[in-house]
């Protein structure tokens, strides 16, 4: 059977069939949930702020224009139900952040000690890695590799210009080299 | 002058003009300060590119649609607003602004147009009071005014105790 595209499905959910919004969902709650986890640090906060970006998504759903695509607009309303989530929770987005990551990260290093299999996982240490960098960092390198974004396009997400999103990616990329170096100090050389 | 890793970075991910990507394509080749570069950001632009989504739990769809289920059914723009509606209305006032305009210049003899003359209306000042004031009519305006205070009072009363 043919997928049917994003648009016949809001088409769908306009004309009155809510079911067709289950696909809508079930299509993108990965990335959303990915990116809401950038945000949350665990599981419970990341599924609240992806489930009420869907309803969110469902409510403004009769106002997106269809100019870009429905993933763009679902992601930024992502970005942006995060970033209050953020505000809301007070929560410190670098220096408490980075000494609480720092003890869990040597809880979760000694942890992967003990496991020769996972010590050798090169994903457990990027996921540690980025989950160490800002959330804006952290956002801008998922978006970039996980979402099939363009720069203009991610742009239009975070309210940047192309260019500034550029710099950002950039400077993430190396903030993350940067982290995984640290994290793996002698082993860096063999995994990169 | 860009930074060897942002040429890397800009080489890797295809945003170099065709002269521009073959330099760079160059220098990774015969320089060992590029090349190094190249091997580590290639490497991690792979791992990244790589790196699974998270998944959310199983209830997660179920748990939207149920909220979903609770929400107005959102419907398009288009069908909010009745067009007819609005074509009715301003045909409407068109109407009636064409037929006022009509009614104005068919009735209207502009040539034979006479300037007004104002005069005031002549008003005869001596007026006996007590031809309109009996005492009937004293009684039944003390009887509204009190009819009124006692409406006025019931109201302040309600909204107080509101």
């Amino acid at each position: 059977m043919q997928q049917q595209t994003d648009q016949a499905l809001i088409t769908a959910v306009l004309e009155g069939n809510s079911s067709a919004y289950a696909e809508l969902v079930n299509r993108h709650k990965r990335f959303v949930f990915t990116m809401a986890m950038k945000f949350a640090k665990n599981r419970e906060d990341a599924e609240e702020i992806a489930q009420d970006c869907f309803v969110k998504a469902y409510r403004s759903l009769a106002t997106f224009k269809n100019t870009s695509k429905f993933s763009t607009w679902l992601y930024t309303i992502t970005y942006t139900t995060a970033m209050s989530f953020l505000r809301k929770k007070r929560i410190a987005t670098y220096s408490i952040d980075d000494e609480e990551n720092h003890l869990q990260l040597e809880n979760s290093i000694s942890s992967y000690q003990a496991n020769d299999v996972e010590k050798k996982s090169k994903y457990v240490y990027l996921n540690l890695a980025i989950s160490q960098l800002l959330p804006d960092d952290a956002a801008i390198i998922t978006l970039f590799y996980q979402s099939e974004q363009s720069l203009d396009e991610i742009g239009q997400v975070l309210n940047m210009e192309s260019n500034t999103v550029k710099v950002k990616l950039h400077r993430a990329r190396l903030r993350l080299k940067e982290k995984l170096e640290y994290l793996l100090k002698d082993e860096v050389k063999e995994l990169l | 002058m860009k930074s060897i890793e942002e040429q890397i970075w800009e080489y890797i991910d295809g945003e170099l003009s065709g002269k521009e990507r073959e330099a760079v394509a160059k220098k990774i080749a015969d320089d060992n300060a590029y090349a190094t570069v190249y091997v580590e950001m290639l490497e991690l632009h792979k791992l990244m590119a790589a790196v699974e989504l998270d998944e959310p739990s199983m209830s997660f769809t179920r748990n939207i649609m149920d909220q979903v289920n609770l929400e107005m059914a959102p419907m398009a723009l288009k069908t909010k607003v009745d067009k007819r509606i609005i074509y009715s209305l301003t045909a409407i006032f068109l109407a009636a602004i064409v037929g006022v305009s009509w009614f104005t210049i068919a009735y209207t003899h502009f040539p034979a147009l006479p300037l007004p003359s104002l005069s005031l209306p002549s008003f005869d000042y001596n007026i006996n009071i007590e031809e309109f004031v009996s005492p009937l009519t004293l009684q039944i305006f003390f009887f509204i005014d009190i009819l009124l205070a006692l409406l006025y009072l019931d109201r302040l009363y309600r909204s107080k105790k509101a």
